[in-house]
């Protein structure tokens, strides 16, 4: 059997070390693994994990890029490259009319503009409050006594939307705890919280300009009602991935490391 | 490597707060100052020495000075209050009084915060809003006259003539040996860097000016002789120009990161940087003549807009940008600057419609948000590194 020229990129985010294999422009294996307090180690597990799906092993790697903040510890890797260029090679590998990306990761939130090609046009960060953050969700998802996972789903049932003031995570908690008091139901209440969320970053979204198609990335793009609540306040409709939205960031490592590796770089 | 000019310039600096303070026991008085329209010509004409003060990127001064100012004032201007607070800093320890201007209203409040809490003696320069009227230009001279007056009575010494003469015939060569050095070190050859040219604009805010003068003429000579040498390889450069807030001596964040993660500065409008020493074209020898040059010059960001399509800052920003061949702007603004913050976004636009890219970074002096701020400079070096790569491809 032929050696396969393998390529990874490796995305150690704040919650979620994502990597991906690729071989000849596809993707051959995958991970996603929670991540721990050691950010090198992460990268590690994850590499090995997603080799392992790919049944490949490192000898099999001939280039790696790493991203996300654990970037800056990652001796595994060929070279690094931030979070904000991988999410828009990895959109435009999912989607290339990728116009514009929304991520939403663990601790920050992202609008990137693209151009034709699928490079970054601008962006836009905002890593000052856990609004719009998978963290922030977490922290909701705990007050309410359900995974991460059920929230989109049940605040697909609410009947009416709770208005919730407060994106600070510390405040909206005990607004939660107080609607909860109150007797409120609990999926009014989310769906208030994602809606209360999609304002929040709707600013920042408008300042790079949101331009069709828009491609939503990162773990919090897995939560339908965040996703729904975003399309509304935004006026926008987001593309339905063919991919892991939440893998983005470490396919566009693995485009960017195949590329440096032809280029020699 | 660094030129041999460029380290007998730091070592100079070095050893300035000891001249100042014997030239202060021979009976001289050292006048600190801070303001973007002020005409340090004149201070300079009346025998006082001038050293322009402020320092920036020491987060334990911003705190000091924060039990004097408000914690809403800008961070730089709570570090000035701080360094006078602290009186540790052997320039600020050294003057005999202050003058200040009134071109931000920040700095402004900073002149009343040192008279109240610390007895300084501050000379104010008041400053018109909008520069363009005739009637702001007959206010500005008229404060400028009534500002060289009050100079006149702090030193006890009378303007003279030919010593103003002389004055801008000096300050008109600094400024012509700095716009040189300037051009010199967006060259390719990067014979000098763009940090180390800002190094030499910093010390001149200390050194004697005529010993100055001398200095950046002996940089313009080991540049023009070290002329020739092999450029480096051109592949690869993300040149940077950056705007916004004063990063002053000392505030070292920004600098550090947009070089740790590979991109170039290549210019700058700031007013720390090259934005005061050009288009200063002085006609008339004379009092008026100085205030109506300063206030043709290309105005401050706390002035207002009036037209963002004939805007001279604006219109200045975009041809240094070009001047330089800077492939994208950085554009700081200090926390509670809000003259830079608010026009961040005008900007960025009017940029925008000639190609060029910019990025704002709002930070202060705290290093909490260093990883951040180094996200977003990275990214935003990888898109014009990209963008270059892609223009030289096709
Ligand atoms: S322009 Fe900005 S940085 Fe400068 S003194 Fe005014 S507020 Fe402070």
């Amino acid at each position: 059997m032929s050696k396969v020229t393998a390529f990874a990129g490796v995305d150690v985010g704040s919650l979620g070390t994502k990597t991906v294999i690729m071989a000849e422009g596809e993707i051959i294996g995958s991970a996603i693994i929670r991540t721990g307090i050691n950010t090198e180690e992460n990268g590690w597990n994850g590499l090995n994990a997603a080799l392992e799906n790919a049944g490949l092993t490192r000898d099999d790697l001939a280039y790696v890029v790493a991203t996300g903040y654990g970037r800056i510890s990652a001796p595994y890797a060929n070279k690094t490259v931030t979070e904000i260029t991988c999410h828009a090679k990895g959109a435009h590998y999912i989607h290339p009319q990728t116009k514009t990306i929304i991520d939403m990761g663990g601790q920050d939130c992202k609008a990137i503009r693209l151009d034709d090609d699928g490079n970054v046009a601008d962006f836009a960060m905002n890593d000052k409050c856990a609004a719009g953050t998978g963290r922030f969700l977490e922290v909701m998802a705990n007050v309410f006594k359900v995974s991460l996972d059920e929230l989109g789903p049940l605040s697909l049932s609410a009947t009416e939307v709770l208005p919730v003031s407060s994106t600070c995570t510390v405040f909206a908690e005990s607004e939660t705890v107080s609607l909860l008091a109150r007797g409120e139901k609990p999926e009014n209440i989310i769906v208030g919280i994602h809606h209360a969320i999609s304002k929040r970053v709707g600013g920042m979204f408008s300042r790079v300009g949101v331009q069709n198609d828009v491609f939503f990335s990162g773990g919090v793009a897995k939560n339908v009602g965040m996703r729904k609540a975003l399309e509304e306040a935004l006026q926008i409709k987001i593309v339905e991935p063919r991919k892991d939205p939440q893998l983005a960031g470490a396919i566009g490592a693995a485009v960017i490391a195949e590329s440096a590796w032809k280029r020699g770089r | 490597m660094t030129l041999q000019s460029v380290e007998l310039i730091r070592k100079r600096v070095a050893e300035r707060p000891a001249e100042l303070a014997e030239a202060r026991t021979n009976g001289q008085k050292v006048v600190g100052w801070q303001g973007y329209n002020l005409p340090e010509e004149l201070i300079y004409a009346l025998g006082l020495i001038p050293v322009r003060i402020g320092a920036g990127g020491d987060d334990r001064l911003v705190e000091i000075g924060a039990r004097y100012i408000s914690t809403k004032n800008c961070v730089y201007v709570r570090e000035t209050v701080g360094l006078f607070a602290e009186n540790k800093d052997p320039i600020v320890q050294n003057t005999d009084f202050l003058a200040f201007d009134a071109t931000c209203l920040q700095t402004y409040r900073t002149a009343e915060i040192l008279e109240y809490y610390f007895n300084k003696e501050v000379v104010v320069l008041g400053v018109p809003r909008n520069f363009y009227w005739p009637e702001a230009q007959v206010y500005f001279t008229k404060e400028v006259e009534h500002f060289t007056g009050r100079l006149e009575e702090l030193s006890g010494a009378r303007l003279d003539h030919d010593k103003l003469a002389e004055t801008i015939e000096l300050y008109n060569r600094i400024r012509g040996a700095i716009v040189e050095i300037y051009e010199y070190q967006a060259e390719r050859e990067r014979l000098i860097s763009w940090e180390e040219t800002y190094d030499i604009i910093h010390a001149g805010y200390v050194l004697d000016r005529k010993e100055y003068l001398r200095m950046l003429e002996g940089t313009l000579r080991e540049l023009q002789e070290a002329q020739g040498r092999p450029a480096p390889e051109e592949e690869d450069e993300a040149r940077i120009f950056i705007s916004g807030s004063v990063i002053p001596p000392g505030d070292k964040k920004l600098i550090h990161i947009i070089n740790a993660v590979g991109g170039r500065i290549v210019g700058d409008d700031l007013w720390s940087g090259l934005i005061p020493y050009l288009d200063v074209h002085i006609g008339e020898n004379t009092v008026e003549g100085v205030a109506l040059a300063y206030i043709n010059r290309t105005p401050h960001g706390a002035l207002p807009y009036l037209e963002l399509e004939t805007d001279k800052r604006i219109k200045r920003l975009k041809e240094l940008v070009k001047n330089y061949k800077a492939h994208g702007v950085i554009y700081h603004t200090l926390r509670y600057c809000d003259p830079y913050s608010f026009k961040a976004k005008e900007t960025k636009d009017v940029l925008a419609a000639e190609g060029i890219p910019l990025l704002e970074i709002h930070t202060e002096y705290s290093g909490s948000d260093y990883e951040a701020i180094r996200t977003r400079i990275e990214a935003f070096v990888e898109m014009l590194k990209i963008r270059n790569f892609e223009t030289l491809r096709n």
